[in-house]
């Protein structure tokens, strides 16, 4: 019961994620296999580390949201790949991947930030700009050509945890909940997004905690486009296609209210593995495809209903 | 309804348990949604009760690379004996191929290939170069072999329709140096999109005296911009398009002719091709397929299993085709 | 009339881009050109008028295209029965009831729009799907095209329907209570309710014009193109936002500049059809539509806060 007045939207993902369970025992068992689950939480990296940042941005608050990170996971990638092309050593792949998606993340922070221009719009337009830029750069083709070493890590698992989860996701959900939940930083970004004006009168310089979340929202995709490199083993400039609205989902799902000042990043970690998971039970029941986006969306629909018949009746 | 009902029929089969495993063979397009792979579909279908095995047809909604991936990685998980797929892109298999052989699954390519991914085979329509080759000759053959050709492909990153431009411009440039290919442009998946971009290249190009629609999904929109700007007949419109999407057109006039294969046929082929891998039977020079007139061609250096040659679309014949 | 600083710069913006794409283009600046230039921009400026009204309220519906889709569904059906005018009714029927439905989930359901119709985009996708049964509608009869594309004292039909929609929506804004409501309802919800508007009525009323033009954009739609897929309307919604953030409609609400809209669609679609024609490839247009809308953006929050005292005037 205090669970659920403490935070009633941790409680409804439980109470999804029990429903889903029960499903799969009941209707495919055959989900509970090792190689299964590999491959959920395979499909569930990329999305997972994208809605890791969109969480951190929209929880700041002041309408954030970032529209283009999935136009930065593929800029990223293409970048990277350019880069590797013009003979630079593959050992910095990483870097670079890392560096272009912490620059573009950076110009929203700062446009958002500095110039207070809307988040919804400056990132509307970047989207244009950097899923636009992967695409005439590459004049639409995949650039392959990733050194087997990498796509050795990309592929590989560990216990029935791909290498790529067990790298990136885990340490960078621990770390993110880290700083959330026990420094000062973390109550800060709640602040920022409960109250903007208190927070500001206080002190805490909300401007640039904004253009710090942007920065590792850009930070996460430029991760998140290495990770899609190592795993596909090629460029692929569309590989960010969708990921905007599925990060923005799944961070909603999580608990994180599209005002900010609220939200766990462990819910956000859970409600993406959820959509991931769903989208795998649907496959395996024989459901058309097409069927994935309107269950998503009536789940949204439905689960934010719930959150504010429930939540918000102070 | 028919989802609950479908629910209970997995349910019941998983009971049933494996005993009466059927050989499953699987077909994964580019999208779903789109007459020509559901053309596919159909002669899939045909093949699986002909052959006795059970037929799975599963792509995705929109043609996101990690979609098909996530598809083709159930399809094994399932233990489908076989998977054709349409790749979006040459790398699209690359990470499931492992996993594939060692769950015991023939991966192969149909309609749109890897070449370098190692598959068995791959079930080709018509090759490449032959469909590139042969909708420039038709084209030139009606406009002569001086003038200006614009191209409206559709998404940039799909692999097949970037080698039939590649063979395109090659013919050109070997057979006919008096034509100038434009540059392709990308309409993505849209009709109005399509249409749009095939106008505007009319502006540019005022001599404009071809179009070529790469993908079925550009056909109307191309089409209805000749329509549109009046100039059927002076731009002479045509495409991979399907009989029924450019019946129409090529009645008004707005298409010339277009080219195209049996899709219904090439659905029919992979699920052959399927079994036969299934089988453990290679393939011969010429292969007897049920329903087919002649016999199909398999070219063991390439590993590709040939439907025939294009086929051309005109006035005259577009009513004797239903698909 | 009084312009305001942004339109006046879009106006600019666009009146240069003529000017360069003339000069680098010999076809740009024909009357050709420029004619199919509007013609492209027929359902966008529908799509887009709905979404100013949308925004000015303070909300937003990523679900317009989508919507557009269904819609056009509606209209292709009744076409197939001959039935030419109910197919025209059809749309704006069919984007009325959708709009009713987006509202009853963003205004009763006290969901925040951007989720509510994000969620709603998905269903209508779905549905669409379904509706389809996972084919086209193509090769409509051109029953309606006759009808839309005919000449009257050398306009054709749909371009007197779209003027005449965006003339009653101006009057509406200009003339009705609705109007004030609107712009008082987008600036501050609170306040409004105070002053006694009927602030939840007036939410669900925009939804329902915005689905209504959305409806009424499907049946052009049809009569262009005679063919339905299931990715009509895909990127619309976020071309409508752009093109009415880039023309002065504050995404905050509480403002609404239908100039603004109008210079917004005609600018985007210039672009457009201006790079492609100075051999610019199709791929790099999504990158300039990004960079103009950031450009216009920051240019004048920067200017803006150096003359901050005009701002507050």
């Amino acid at each position: 019961m205090t669970l659920w007045r403490k935070s009633p939207d941790l409680t409804l993902l439980i109470a999804l994620w029990l429903l889903l369970a029960i499903g799969i025992v009941l209707l495919l068992p055959q989900m509970l296999a090792s190689w299964s689950i590999t491959s959920i939480l395979q499909f569930a990296t990329l999305l997972s580390l994208v809605a890791l940042g969109q969480s951190l941005v929209v929880m700041t608050g002041g309408g954030g949201i970032d529209l283009s990170v999935g136009g930065n996971v593929s800029l990223s990638a293409v970048i990277g790949m350019l880069a590797l092309d013009q003979g630079i050593n593959p050992a910095w792949l990483p870097l670079i991947c890392l560096l272009t998606g912490t620059l573009a993340g950076a110009i929203n922070g700062w446009l958002i930030a500095r110039l207070r221009l809307w988040p919804l719009i400056v990132t509307l337009g970047s989207f244009y700009l950097f899923s636009g830029l992967a695409l005439a750069l590459t004049g639409g083709a995949a650039i392959a050509g990733v050194p087997t070493a990498l796509t050795q890590w990309g592929r590989g698992a560990q216990f029935f945890i791909p290498l790529p989860f067990l790298t990136c996701v885990i340490p960078a959900f621990l770390i993110a909940w880290l700083i959330l939940s026990k420094s000062a930083w973390g109550k800060w970004i709640y602040a920022c997004g409960f109250n903007e004006h208190a927070t500001r009168l206080v002190g805490i310089p909300v401007d640039r905690l904004r253009l710090l979340a942007y920065c590792l929202s850009g930070l996460l995709a430029g991760c998140a486009g290495f990770v899609s490199l190592t795993w596909l083993g090629s460029a692929r400039p569309e590989i960010g296609v969708n990921l905007e609205l599925e990060s923005l989902t799944a961070a909603l799902l999580g608990g994180v209210a599209i005002f900010g000042g609220r939200g766990s990043v462990v819910g956000v970690l859970a409600a993406a593995l959820m959509l991931v998971t769903i989208k795998t039970c649907m496959l395996q029941l024989g459901l058309n495809s097409v069927w994935q986006l309107g269950v998503v969306g009536m789940l949204l629909i439905i689960v934010l209903m719930a959150q504010r018949l429930f939540i918000y009746r102070r | 309804m028919r989802r609950i009902a479908t629910a209970v029929c997995s349910l019941s089969l998983l009971f049933s348990g494996y005993s009466l495993a059927a050989e499953k063979v699987a077909f994964v397009p580019q999208i779903i949604g789109i007459p020509y792979f559901q053309a596919m579909e159909a002669g899939g279908k045909r093949a699986a009760s002909d052959l006795g095995v059970e037929f799975v047809y599963s792509g995705p909604v929109d043609t996101n690379p990690m979609d098909q991936l996530q598809i083709v990685q159930n399809l094994i998980a399932q233990k489908v004996n076989a998977i054709g797929i349409s790749v979006l892109d040459a790398s699209s298999i690359a990470p499931v191929l492992a996993q594939a052989k060692a769950n015991n699954v023939h991966l192969f390519t149909s309609d749109s290939d890897a070449p370098d991914s190692g598959r068995p085979v791959y079930v080709a329509q018509a090759t490449d170069q032959g469909l590139g080759e042969t909708i420039i000759d038709e084209m030139v053959k009606r406009v002569g072999e001086r003038g200006k050709i614009g191209i409206v492909s559709g998404e940039a990153t799909a692999s097949n329709l970037n080698s039939w431009i590649g063979f395109m411009q090659q013919r050109v440039k070997s057979k006919y140096p008096h034509i100038t290919l434009l540059k392709p442009q990308y309409a993505g998946g849209s009709a109005s999109r399509a249409a749009q971009i095939a106008t505007d290249l009319m502006s540019a190009n005022p001599d404009l005296k071809g179009l070529i629609a790469m993908a079925s999904t550009t056909c109307p929109g191309v089409a209805q911009a000749i329509e549109t700007a009046g100039k059927n007949g002076k731009v002479i419109g045509s495409g991979f398009c399907s009989p029924n999407t450019a019946r129409a057109y090529l009645k008004s006039g707005a298409f010339g002719y277009t080219v195209l294969w049996d899709p219904e046929k090439l659905g029919y082929l992979t699920v052959w091709a399927g079994k036969q891998l299934i089988d453990g039977k290679a393939f011969s020079a010429e292969n007897r397929v049920p329903g087919f007139a002649e016999p199909v061609k398999f070219d063991s250096k390439t590993g590709v299993l040939l439907l025939g040659a294009p086929a051309v679309f005109t006035k005259e014949n577009v009513d004797q085709f239903k698909f | 009339m009084h312009m305001t600083s942004r339109e006046i710069a879009l106006l600019a913006i666009a009146l240069l881009a003529i000017a360069g794409f003339s000069w680098f283009s010999p076809w740009f600046a024909t009357v050709d050109n420029l004619l199919t230039i509007l013609r492209n921009s027929s359902e966008l400026l529908l799509i887009a008028l709905g979404m100013t009204l949308v925004i000015a309220m303070g909300g937003v519906d990523v679900s317009v295209g989508v919507v557009m889709g269904v819609a056009a569904w509606g209209v292709g059906q009744l076409l197939l029965t001959n039935s030419p005018w109910l197919a025209a009714l059809a749309g704006p029927l069919l984007g009325l009831l959708l709009g009713l439905m987006t509202a009853l989930v963003v205004v009763i359901g006290r969901i925040p729009a951007i989720v509510g119709t994000l969620g709603l985009f998905g269903v209508w996708r779905t549905g669409l799907f379904a509706l389809l049964g996972g084919q086209w509608l193509s090769g409509l009869p051109g029953t309606l095209t006759g009808g839309l594309m005919h000449s009257l004292l050398g306009v054709p039909v749909m371009a007197w329907i779209i003027g005449l929609v965006w003339a009653s929506v101006w009057l509406v804004l200009r003339h009705t209570p609705y109007g004030l409501w609107l712009l008082a309802a987008g600036n501050s919800e609170e306040k409004a309710r105070l002053a006694g508007i009927p602030v939840t009525q007036v939410r669900i009323a925009t939804f329902m014009i915005s689905g209504l033009l959305c409806g009424i954009a499907a049946t052009c739609y049809i009569a262009t193109y005679r063919n339905v897929e299931m990715t009509v309307g895909g990127s619309l919604a976020l071309e409508a936002i752009a093109a009415v953030v880039l023309g002065g409609t504050r995404i905050t609400g509480g403002s609404c500049s239908l100039l603004g809209t109008l210079l917004g669609v005609l600018l985007l679609r210039i672009l457009q059809n201006g790079l492609l024609l100075v051999g610019i490839p199709s791929l790099w247009q999504t990158v300039v539509t990004g960079a103009v809308l950031l450009i216009v953006l920051s240019s004048e929050a920067a200017s803006s806060r150096v003359f901050t005292f005009r701002r507050l005037a």
